[in-house]
């Protein structure tokens, strides 16, 4: 992702109100975490796996923070079950920022994603997570605030996954 | 020592906390601590990570994690964030009855053999990682806990007992728990919590 769209990428997540992050590190997205880091209005919280990412962002959302997760596409394999018994089950709006690894406008796409990426829409629909696919770099401008009212609405995790201009 | 004794010695300690119920102790815990400040999660592996999250999230309030042997083991990668973040607001009470009780064919886990969750914990990073054996012990842990400040990792060796088993399931289901816990946050704290609109 060039330096230009994740600075709109984080723009975004402040205009919509998202002010506690955790996440595992991936490739694709990289850039926004500087980016993140550099902002006071984010609390991130670097995490060892991606089923700790939910669990930590639900409990801070109980608590008044309105939290979103960064992650890989491989990691919702990693914390499908905690999505399940924790935000799903409960009911607490979560922003998923979600790398979509192994995704046909993958731009680094090869045979190490492809197999869990093809995977990921199904993944997301078996834990009835609404989401949407971001290809266009101007996808950023109305998708994120679009989610966030739909996880506040639903009451649920929401995804963003992210591809094409975001993974060059 | 029995689980459900710590469980009564803690009670009177608990004021204005946030309690996280693991699945261990949930259905005793309701019973004897009857408050809107304990979020009923009912699933294992996730207790300690909810708490966390409430520990970063609210850093002024004291949130106090029951959690079980099985449990911690199913989710050892919280304990080096735990260590690295060091929320001073965060205690965690690991009942370790050294079996998967639940399962009710009472397979022993991996503390009945070798592994000590308080060392993994301390060498995660936790500097205040104990284990109690006794009732006197886990009495005292339990008041330092609750009234002083610093992350508190406490392995409580209780004896495997079944009472959990025959105690009366709440009529209080998730969700209501969920609301619950959210209303007493939001008049607690006078924050809003869920939005009418994002």
């Amino acid at each position: 992702m060039n330096q230009d769209l994740a600075k709109k990428t984080v723009e975004q997540l402040q205009k919509a109100g998202i002010d506690f992050i955790t996440y595992l590190p991936e490739t694709r997205l990289s850039g926004i975490l500087p980016l993140l880091e550099a902002q006071s209005s984010f609390q991130l919280v670097a995490v060892a796996s991606e089923a700790e990412a939910i669990t930590i962002a639900s409990g801070a959302a109980l608590v008044g923070k309105q939290s979103a997760c960064y992650m890989e596409g491989t990691g919702l394999f990693v914390c499908s079950y905690n999505l399940l018994t924790v935000s799903v089950r409960l009911g607490i709006p979560l922003l998923l920022l979600i790398s979509y690894v192994g995704s046909f406008a993958d731009h680094r796409n090869s045979f190490r994603f492809a197999p869990t990426g093809i995977k990921t829409e199904a993944q997301l629909k078996a834990l009835n997570i609404e989401y949407q696919v971001l290809v266009h770099s101007d996808d950023i401008e109305t998708k994120t605030a679009e989610a966030v009212r739909m996880m506040h609405a639903l009451k649920q995790p929401v995804a963003l996954l992210f591809t094409g201009d975001f993974t060059t | 020592m029995k689980r459900n004794e710590c469980l009564e010695a803690l009670v009177p300690h608990i004021t204005d906390h946030l309690v996280v119920p693991g699945v261990s102790g949930q259905w005793i815990w309701g019973q004897i601590s009857k408050r809107d400040g304990n979020l009923l999660l009912g699933s294992l592996g996730n207790a300690l990570g909810v708490g966390l999250g409430m520990a970063l999230g609210l850093p002024h309030r004291k949130v106090i994690v029951l959690e079980s042997d099985g449990s911690v083991l199913l989710s050892l990668f919280n304990l080096p964030t735990l260590g690295t973040l060091n929320p001073a607001n965060l205690v965690v009470f690991v009942f370790d009855n050294e079996a998967y009780s639940g399962s009710r064919i009472s397979r022993p886990t991996a503390t009945a053999a070798k592994t000590d969750l308080a060392a993994i914990a301390k060498d995660a990073g936790v500097s205040y990682a104990v284990t109690v054996r006794d009732i006197d012990a886990f009495k005292r842990e339990a008041a330092l806990a609750v009234k002083e400040n610093g992350l508190r990792f406490i392995v409580v060796k209780v004896e495997e007992t079944f009472e959990h088993r025959k105690a009366e399931r709440s009529d209080v289901d998730l969700l209501e728990s969920k609301y619950r816990f959210v209303r007493y946050i939001e008049k607690t704290e006078g924050i809003k919590v869920f939005r009418g609109r994002g």
